[in-house]
């Protein structure tokens, strides 16, 4: 677990990852950018800063894959924004990425910490 | 999402950068509400995002396909380029699009005469069945019912075969009274083309059996035309021929069988004998090969059939051969090798063209080098560069092909008018899906063709050079000018094969319609007025006929004289029958004389201006019961009494031992043409109609003083008032039945002259373009040379020299070519020899002359260099 005081880990997201994190944000629910990028950064507890940069063009690849749609909402403060939902092939898509992630991390964690568990 | 997002990335861009500001402003309300003043929120927000216009780049980016936003580009530039030349654009758009117009045009001809699938089922295994009899004049003669029932009967290669022979019928009745172009079939011909009547019945076998009820199955049109399409035709019936038929059917509206003049079919009713006759040749034989079987193993086995019926019928069958052609080859006939030579002269035309195309691209090019020289030097890879000026001769290649398209709509139209009516295209010429295709085609194979030379060249330029010369002036790349050399080079030669076939036909068409045919064809009108056979059944109540028909209408006013004949010229190739010459010897089998024979009136010599060479013509006192006389041609007297004198000489019909009565010759008449204008006349004999009439003369030839469709009227009510039930037909004035035969050739030859001309005008702007070009390049040179001394006489030698090289190494590439390519007309000359050296020295005066004008503008604008200015320009 990092700890509280550790820096963002700013702009290392491994690649592929900020895929998965904008899935899992709207297995929830439709959110546009603007609240799938706090939600991340709150969630991780501040230790995953998502660049904005790179969020619109990832929204726009999975947008194209057709893992996800988008509409035109209101916003909470009642201005217009473009929300996004999961799709069918989205949702198997993510179950696959996070299968495929929890196999990362354990193949990583054997190799770091050999048979301390 | 797919590929077609591509075309929407620019809606796509502006919701993103909608998008993009939602965000911002969302961030810096919260930001205010976090206490920052909107200013600092507003760049705190900002800060965040980052860079806007990089992330809709990257979007963007994600939404394009790389290559087909090169072409795009490329597209875009090249018409932006073309659009500043306007010049050249319209030059080299106009040229292309002559050349693939004609092209395209000349292809729907050769598609519909040719190529599309003929409107039978299973066309590809019809074949036609002729005997060869050439021993007697006639390679592809029509099939005696015998021999038909022989091979039908023998064969093995046929799946069936069925058999026409040409009936008139006149349909008498309550309607006026009118003669159709019908045959009378073996009732299997419809099962064995393969198709069927659309209203009504078929044939059945039975209907050929001799006393069967008599039927007749109609042509579309005569159904239409006499009929007004009404479907209860079915079972009415028709009087022909004085004989009632019942209707059974309509066929479809596409079939043609024999050929398209045909109106009604009958089946006919030979007995046991008629089918087993072997001496009367008539028939036209159509027979479907099985499947799987060539044409040369059926041809194989009819030879060995034809042996056989040889040895069985020795008397009328000696050296009779068989052999069957592909039934399109019968269809499409003398005008296939027309539309191959012509298909070759457009080709020839296009590949002037786009060498002139070309050559004026290279000479852009070399204006383009500094440009280009300087894009490699930025980066720019070479292929790029090289595409980029593909898509250039592309875009106009298409806007030439797009052009030529629509201009081919009315060059298809023009070039079927032409095609002869006989033979014209079956289901009509038009511009349809195929020859949109080859359209297409033409277009693209053009503009690789004149494009990629200039972009080969273009793109391996020599950076270091170009860019140190500063591109353009005083530096002609040598390769660049030897290109347009080479170019200049081929289109002479390609101008000189077009113009030598051009001339060739011309003198062809010149020499027929200068040839004697051996009577005169103005002011003749013809009519046929086919004799019922049932009502005019002995001969004399038919030379009554006659007789009262020509003292009417020789007593007309306009009229000058009229002749009765079995065929006027031009309208049979046969009707012939053998003879036994008094004196010779009993011929060897295969040897027996068989000359034409017209059976004709007294004044018939007259009507038609025939030449009486010695002798005298037939005259009163030849009648029934005198002495048979006849009259022959020269070739006659020439080949069956060599040398003699032929008056007085006698001869008999039919074979050696005939008991028929002798016939004395009193006249020789001049040689007339009678199959065609182009084919040699063969011998032939004439004989008064009082005393023969084997063969019904029906054909009425009416000298007139004045124009002779005006007595048109007059000579038809004086037939009627004779007898109102008889029929006639064929009326027309005799020129336009040599106009008719000489169509094909004054087709080919216009046509083969047109494309000439073209190749011609081509060929000398592609002369005055490179000339031109070289001495824009040279003028410092020239400016320099003359400051000198040069005369300007040295200046013209030097220009007139460049353009004759090049005209000497075209024109002797060109005439290797010609020489060797004029075989291929064959046939289609006449009168002149394929390597005709006047042919060949025309031409070459012709585009020689040409040449030297081409070579006098630039030249003369050579001899005005200023050399102070041209020196300035250093």
């Amino acid at each position: 677990m990092p700890k509280k005081d550790a820096p963002p880990l700013q702009g290392e997201l491994l690649q592929g990852t900020l895929d998965l994190l904008i899935l899992q944000t709207l297995v929830l629910g439709a959110a546009h950018g603007h609240t799938i990028a706090h939600v991340i950064e709150h969630r991780s507890e501040d230790v995953l800063q998502v660049e904005h940069g790179s969020l619109y063009p990832a929204l726009h690849r999975l947008e194209n894959r057709g893992w996800i749609a988008s509409f035109w909402g209101t916003s909470e403060n009642n201005r217009k924004a473009r929300y996004y939902r999961l799709t069918r092939i989205g949702r198997k898509a993510l179950s696959e990425q996070a299968s495929r992630w929890d196999e990362l991390v354990r193949a990583i964690n054997r190799v770091l910490r050999p048979a301390s568990e | 999402m797919g590929w077609t997002r591509f075309f929407r990335r620019r809606a796509w861009d502006e919701e993103r950068a909608r998008e993009l500001d939602a965000y911002l402003q969302m961030e810096t309300e919260e930001n205010i509400a976090r206490g920052m003043t909107p200013e600092e929120a507003r760049y705190a927000a900002r800060r965040k995002l980052g860079n806007r216009t990089l992330i809709r780049e990257e979007i963007y980016r994600m939404n394009t396909i790389g290559l087909l936003e090169t072409v795009w580009q490329d597209v875009k530039y090249a018409a932006r380029v073309l659009r500043k030349s306007p010049g050249f654009t319209l030059f080299a758009v106009a040229i292309l699009s002559l050349g693939i117009a004609a092209n395209t045009s000349i292809f729907s001809i050769a598609d519909a005469v040719l190529l599309r699938p003929l409107p039978y089922r299973d066309a590809g295994r019809l074949v036609m069945v002729w005997e060869d009899a050439s021993t007697y004049g006639f390679p592809q003669n029509t099939p005696a019912p015998g021999n038909f029932s022989d091979w039908k009967a023998r064969n093995h290669v046929f799946e069936d075969t069925a058999a026409s022979a040409f009936a008139t019928l006149n349909l008498t009745g309550d309607d006026t009274p009118e003669q159709l172009n019908g045959v009378s079939v073996s009732a299997n011909l419809f099962p064995v083309l393969g198709t069927s009547p659309a209203l009504g019945r078929d044939f059945h076998s039975e209907d050929n059996n001799p006393g069967a009820a008599p039927v007749a199955i109609l042509s579309h049109g005569l159904w239409l035309r006499r009929f007004g399409a009404n479907p209860e035709v079915i079972g009415r019936e028709l009087l022909l021929n004085d004989r009632k038929y019942a209707v059974v059917g309509v066929m479809p509206a596409a079939f043609i069988f024999p050929d398209r003049a045909t109106e009604i079919w009958v089946p006919w009713q030979f007995t046991k004998e008629k089918l087993n006759d072997h001496g009367s040749h008539f028939l036209a034989v159509v027979a479907r090969l099985k499947a799987g079987t060539s044409l040369e193993s059926a041809n194989a086995e009819l030879a060995t059939i034809a042996k056989q019926i040889e040895r069985e019928h020795p008397d009328d069958n000696a050296k009779v051969g068989a052999f069957a052609v592909p039934l399109r080859e019968y269809v499409a006939g003398d005008i296939r090798l027309a539309i191959l030579v012509l298909s070759g002269a457009v080709c020839f035309v296009l590949l002037i063209a786009c060498a002139n195309v070309a050559s004026l691209l290279l000479a852009r090019a070399t204006g383009k080098r500094r440009e280009v020289a300087m894009r490699l030097t930025l980066g720019a890879s070479r292929l790029r560069i090289a595409f980029q000026m593909l898509t250039e001769s592309f875009l106009l290649a298409v806007l030439a092909g797009s052009l030529g398209l629509v201009l081919s709509v009315w060059g298809t139209q023009f070039l079927a008018a032409l095609v002869p009516t006989g033979i014209a295209p079956l289901g009509g010429a038009g511009v349809d899906r195929r020859v949109l295709f080859f359209n297409v085609g033409v277009s693209m194979g053009t503009g690789i063709l004149f494009g990629l030379l200039p972009a080969l060249r273009i793109s391996s330029l020599n950076l270091a050079n170009s860019l140190k010369n500063g591109g353009g002036r005083g530096s002609v790349g040598a390769g660049g000018q030897r290109l347009r050399n080479m170019l200049v080079v081929s289109e002479v030669a390609l101008a000189i094969v077009l113009l030598a076939g051009a001339a060739l036909m011309i003198r062809s068409f010149v020499n027929l319609v200068h040839l004697d045919p051996g009577f005169r064809a103005d002011h003749v009108l013809v009519l046929r007025t086919p004799i019922q056979m049932q009502k005019y059944d002995t001969q004399a109540r038919r030379t009554a006929f006659y007789d009262r028909i020509l003292e009417k209408v020789e007593h007309l006013p306009g009229v000058i004289t009229a002749g009765y004949t079995t065929w006027i010229p031009l309208t049979n190739e046969g009707g012939a029958t053998g003879i036994t010459i008094e004196g010779h010897p009993e011929p060897a089998p295969g040897q027996t004389p068989i000359p034409n024979v017209r059976i004709v009136s007294r004044n018939y010599m007259k009507a038609l201006r025939m030449k009486l060479v010695e002798g005298r013509l037939i005259d009163e006192h030849d009648g029934y019961g005198t002495q048979l006389i006849a009259l022959i041609n020269e070739t006659m007297a020439r080949n069956f009494w060599p040398g003699q004198n032929t008056l007085g000489k006698r001869f008999k019909r039919g074979g050696f031992p005939e008991k028929s009565p002798w016939i004395t010759i009193v006249g020789i008449v001049g040689d007339v043409h009678q199959a065609g204008l182009d084919r040699p006349a063969r011998a032939e004999m004439y004989l008064p109609y009082e005393q023969h009439d084997f063969f019904p003369p029906d054909y009425l030839a009416v000298r007139t003083s004045g124009d002779p469709m005006l007595v048109v009227e007059p000579v038809r009510q004086q037939v009627w008032s004779i007898d109102k039930q008889q029929p006639v037909a064929e009326t027309m004035p005799l020129e336009q039945l040599v106009g008719e035969n000489l169509a094909p050739k004054r087709m080919q030859a216009s046509l083969l002259g047109a494309f000439a001309g073209l190749a011609l005008l081509l060929a000398s702007l592609g002369i005055y373009a490179v000339l031109s070009f070289a001495v824009t390049q040279r003028t410092q040179e020239i400016g320099v040379r003359m400051a000198l001394g040069a005369h300007s006489r040295d200046v013209l030698r030097m220009v007139f020299s460049h353009g004759l090289r090049l005209f000497l190494m075209g024109a002797g590439f060109g005439l290797a070519a010609a020489l060797a390519l004029s075989r291929t007309l064959g046939h289609l000359l006449y009168g002149v020899s394929a390597n005709d050296p006047l042919s060949f020295v025309g031409v070459m005066v012709v585009l020689g002359a040409v040449t030297l004008l081409a070579c006098y503008i630039p030249a003369r604008r050579a001899m005005r260099v200023d050399p102070l200015a041209a020196l300035r320009y250093e």
